[in-house]
């Protein structure tokens, strides 16, 4: 009940599956610069896949496990604030059993290296994540070869990969009226089918939006703005 | 005698197994002249570290119990207890830390901050204790204490801050340059005994000036006057000393020291930094609550004057009887002094006092505030608060987890029979995570704990210092029902066999309790029970608890509710509601859908990144859930949480998939209903058991 609830509710649930409720696959892409929200969109998105019973695999660079199951933990709380302490037990219990959390150092973590942990995730027959959600690269040093790489990567593996971006403060404002992308990811905007932007709205630095720049999946038209809710980060109620 | 306050530490040294805190005991006590000679923990003179003093220990090269050790370093008293490293005693580190009022937190420099570290730092942050850290044996191959110390700041998320530097490191291990005095210190002499100060070496004076302007910056957040001096140029070393201490005790600054106990490098300059930076008893916030005035919390003076407040946290049967560790927080304790147990009211007297160094002993007169001494011959159970005759306090308890492993024992002979009482009645009083009863319809004793180690700990113990042989049965999982759904009954016990009858009816629901164990519901009006059989039906309910009908498990988690009933005027009784309420229990437990629970650990694996995915194929075999996996260069942590169940021989398998190269660690996290397939093997095997009976 509160988990169907939730997935109906989930405005996220447009960027991983289509309105028939069928999972469509991408590379997917959250910009914004720093403190603005990117890994608590990410959590959504990951969350509408975990409740409908995928498994995804969170990749957090230069986070600690503890500081990423906390998002998680909070965010589930917050979207489910009036439900019962028993079933919010289960329902924790469940997202932990479809999450797996890998931690890198930035210095560690490489296309290969995550290629190599998910086969042995998947041949040992351990956890079939559906999407993977690649949190903190810095796309300033990703050179364009590497997200071709993961491109392949993903199709192969029939999953979706969402990573999140820093972008340059300066970059932001003109570039966005284009839809175009904004520094360091203007360069390799083609490599992915749903690129979303998290911005402050001007002159008020209470107001985040989400303002989705890209989808070639035709889930959700380009263009459409969402509001954050500016405390907890959540974008919750309105649907696209 | 009359003490300075001011001058008497309480500190404890915990870390994770194997970095050196053993050793590192030792060394402070052949630097403060309480030994003369330096003894390895699995040293080849046979003769062991001091502190491990129990034979077992010696053996194993691993500390076990803490043992309360009294030095003194520039005339500060300073009350050392070393704990043990493994999370399978952790009782005796949370006892420990109780007691403290700061400590070292040992990491070794190769493997950083390790999953035991984590679990120390956190019960020292519940405990609110300071600390210090040391990054010991920085003379390893892969020494780098600049990445331990990044790492206490991430994983620990402490504000640790160097206030050293290394002079070289591995094989090249010198000495260190203090950041506050900005002096080269060399440790010389055979057993480093031999200080000698000098300039910093110049291919040092860069890093050493960066390293204290980072210093220097994290400390003037504590005081306003070094910031001053700061920006104008000139803080002095007692301003630097001043600041470093006040962020430790508020919990915001952790400095980080460095050497090697084992190449005696360091040492000295750690218990400058505890006499430094830890804090007096006086600066620690120590409350308990006045039984008199409704346990209201009031806060203790470190004042020898005022009505004595102690608490008993260890006990050890030793040769010489019982003694009993405790720890003073107000007041003066003296020999011939009454003194009262809070816990049960009873009085005792205060024979002979003594300072404790391992396994030797000082004799005493006194013991004022902040003082850990040892009593003999007192009865009480750890945890207990003793005072004077004249106050009742209490201090707040310890937290003891539940045991969550158990297994059989069988003494071999008549002989081994006696022994083992003894030994059972020893270690129970010792340990509260160690509990022990007898299976009435088995006779076999049981003993429960924390983990494997744990309880072969003990039952070696036993073996050796009581020469107890006991046959050991195959562990067991401490499983528990409980219900998942309400379920009504109404039961009518009756009995007329000639002589008084037997009538009771009762009915009622059982319905699934979140948070406790258990309670009682009473919902009779119109006195349709009679009062005084309220509190019987209560009592056959709490009875049937003991065994629930799905495999003979103790049930948890049950709230039972009695709305309506009968009695007779004659026939009924005590015995007859406890008989009914049981028989009701009984009816509804079937009907409320029980299942069976079994004890999840929190496990972490750790080793080369190579062995990451056969690492976490083994867990997966375990019906474990991976939490997640952490990767730093060539060293990976996987944290899973896994059935106790299947954990059993876990290390043997993990020794063989990684060539021996991984490790692992586990606590209990949580108790967690069992999987269908596997509940139903539990039950056949319990109920065949039983049948056996």
């Amino acid at each position: 009940m509160l988990k169907t609830d939730l997935i109906a509710k989930n405005p996220m649930g447009a960027f991983s599956r289509d309105a028939a409720g069928n999972d469509v696959q991408r590379m997917g892409l959250v910009m914004a610069r720093p403190g603005l929200g990117k890994t608590a969109i990410l959590v959504q998105i990951a969350l509408d896949s975990i409740l409908r019973g995928k498994q995804v695999l969170h990749v957090s660079i230069g986070e600690t496990l503890d500081k990423t199951k906390v998002w998680y933990d909070d965010i589930l709380n917050d979207i489910s604030a009036n439900a019962k302490q028993e079933d919010m037990a289960d329902l924790h219990l469940e997202v932990s059993r479809n999450r797996m959390i890998m931690t890198f150092n930035a210095s560690t973590f490489s296309r290969p290296k995550l290629e190599e942990r998910l086969n042995d995730l998947i041949y040992q027959d351990i956890f079939r994540p559906s999407c993977v959600i690649i949190d903190g690269m810095d796309f300033s040093k990703v050179d364009r070869k590497t997200l071709i790489d993961m491109r392949d990567l993903q199709k192969e593996a029939n999953m979706s990969i969402w990573f999140s971006a820093v972008t340059l403060r300066e970059a932001q404002s003109e570039t966005v009226v284009k839809h175009d992308m904004p520094a360091p990811c203007d360069q390799v905007d083609d490599l992915f089918d749903t690129a979303i932007m998290l911005q402050p709205e001007s002159g008020d630095e209470g107001k985040i939006f989400l303002n989705v720049l890209k989808d070639t999946t035709g889930c959700v038209a380009p263009g459409k703005s969402l509001r954050l809710d500016p405390t907890t980060l959540v974008v919750w109620g309105s649907c696209f | 005698m009359k003490k300075d306050l001011e001058k008497v530490r309480n500190i404890g040294i915990s870390a994770h197994i194997d970095s050196g805190k053993t050793t590192l005991t030792e060394r402070v006590l052949f630097y403060t002249q309480k030994i003369h000679a330096i003894h390895e923990v699995r040293g080849k003179d046979g003769v062991g570290a001091v502190m491990d003093s129990m034979e077992l220990e010696r053996e194993r090269g691993i500390t076990i119990q803490s043992a309360a050790t009294y030095c003194t370093w520039k005339d500060y008293d300073i009350n050392i207890i070393d704990t043990p490293g493994h999370v399978d005693f952790t009782i005796e580190v949370e006892r420990a830390l109780r007691v403290l009022d700061g400590a070292v937190l040992i990491l070794c420099s190769v493997g950083g901050v390790q999953s035991q570290s984590i679990t120390v730092n956190r019960q020292m942050t519940r405990y609110k204790v300071p600390r210090v850290v040391f990054i010991n044996k920085c003379d390893r191959t892969g020494a780098n204490p600049k990445r331990v110390t990044a790492q206490i700041r991430e994983k620990l998320n402490l504000n640790a801050v160097a206030i050293q530097l290394p002079i070289g490191l591995e094989n090249d291990l010198k000495g260190v340059v203090d950041l506050v005095t900005m002096r080269a210190i060399y440790f010389e002499g055979d057993n480093g005994e031999i200080i000698r100060e000098e300039a910093i070496p110049a291919e040092m004076q860069a890093e050493a000036d960066a390293a204290r302007e980072t210093l220097l910056d994290a400390v003037s957040m504590f005081s306003d006057e070094l910031m001053e001096a700061v920006l104008e140029g000139n803080p002095t070393e007692e301003m630097i000393h001043a600041a470093i201490r006040k962020g430790t005790l508020a919990l915001e600054f952790v400095p980080v020291l460095i050497g090697s106990a084992y190449k005696n490098k360091g040492v000295q300059r750690l218990l400058d930094g505890v006499v430094a930076y830890l804090p007096a008893p006086r600066e620690i916030e120590n409350t308990a609550y006045d039984l008199d005035k409704n346990e209201e919390e009031l806060v203790l003076e470190s004042d020898p004057s005022k009505p004595l407040v102690c608490l008993a946290f260890k006990l050890e049967d030793g040769r010489y009887g019982q003694l009993t560790y405790v720890r003073t927080y107000q007041g003066t304790m003296k020999k011939g002094d009454t003194i009262v147990n809070s816990r049960n009211g009873k009085k005792a007297k205060v024979g002979r006092l003594v300072r404790m160094h391992s396994s030797e002993m000082e004799e005493i007169d006194e013991a004022g505030p902040g003082d850990i001494v040892a009593l003999f011959g007192i009865d009480c159970a750890s945890g207990d608060t003793f005072t004077s005759p004249d106050i009742s306090f209490s201090m707040s308890s310890m937290h003891v987890p539940a045991p969550v492993i158990s297994l059989s024992i069988k003494p071999i002979d008549n002989k081994a029979q006696g022994n083992m009482s003894k030994a059972l009645n020893r270690f129970t009083k010792e340990d509260p995570t160690f509990r022990t009863f007898v299976d009435h319809e088995t006779s076999e004793t049981i003993i429960s704990g924390m983990g494997e180690l744990h309880l072969e700990v003990y039952i070696e113990r036993m073996k050796r210092e009581y020469n107890a042989e006991v046959l050991v049965g195959a562990p067991q999982v401490a499983y528990r029902e409980t219900i998942t759904a309400r379920a009504e009954f109404n039961y009518t016990h009756k009995k007329q066999t000639g002589g008084s009858g037997q009538f009771a009816r009762v009915a009622g629901y059982i319905e699934p309790l979140e948070e406790g164990e258990y309670e009682f519901v009473d919902q009779i009006v119109g006195g349709v029970i009679p009062r005084e059989f309220i509190s019987s039906c209560d009592k056959g309910f709490a009875g049937s608890l003991a065994k629930g009908a799905l495999a003979g498990f103790p049930v948890n988690g049950v709230r039972c509710a009695i709305n309506d009933g009968a009695a007779h005027a004659v026939d009924s009784s005590d015995v007859a509601f406890q008989l009914a309420a049981r028989g009701g229990f009984k009816e509804g437990y079937l009907k409320a859908k029980p299942v069976l629970m079994e004890p999840i650990m929190k496990v972490a694996v750790e080793g080369p990144t190579e062995f990451q995915g056969a690492i976490m194929g083994s867990i997966n075999q375990r019906r474990g859930m991976i939490i997640g996996t952490l990767e730093e260069g060539d060293y990976t942590v996987v944290e899973a949480e896994v059935p106790l169940a299947e954990m059993f021989g876990y290390s043997t398998i993990l020794r063989s998939l990684t060539q021996g190269k991984a490790e692992f660690t586990m606590e209990f996290a949580v108790y967690r209903q069992v999987p269908r397939n596997v509940a139903d093997e539990v039950i056949a095997a319990a109920k065949k058991a039983q049948e056996k009976k």
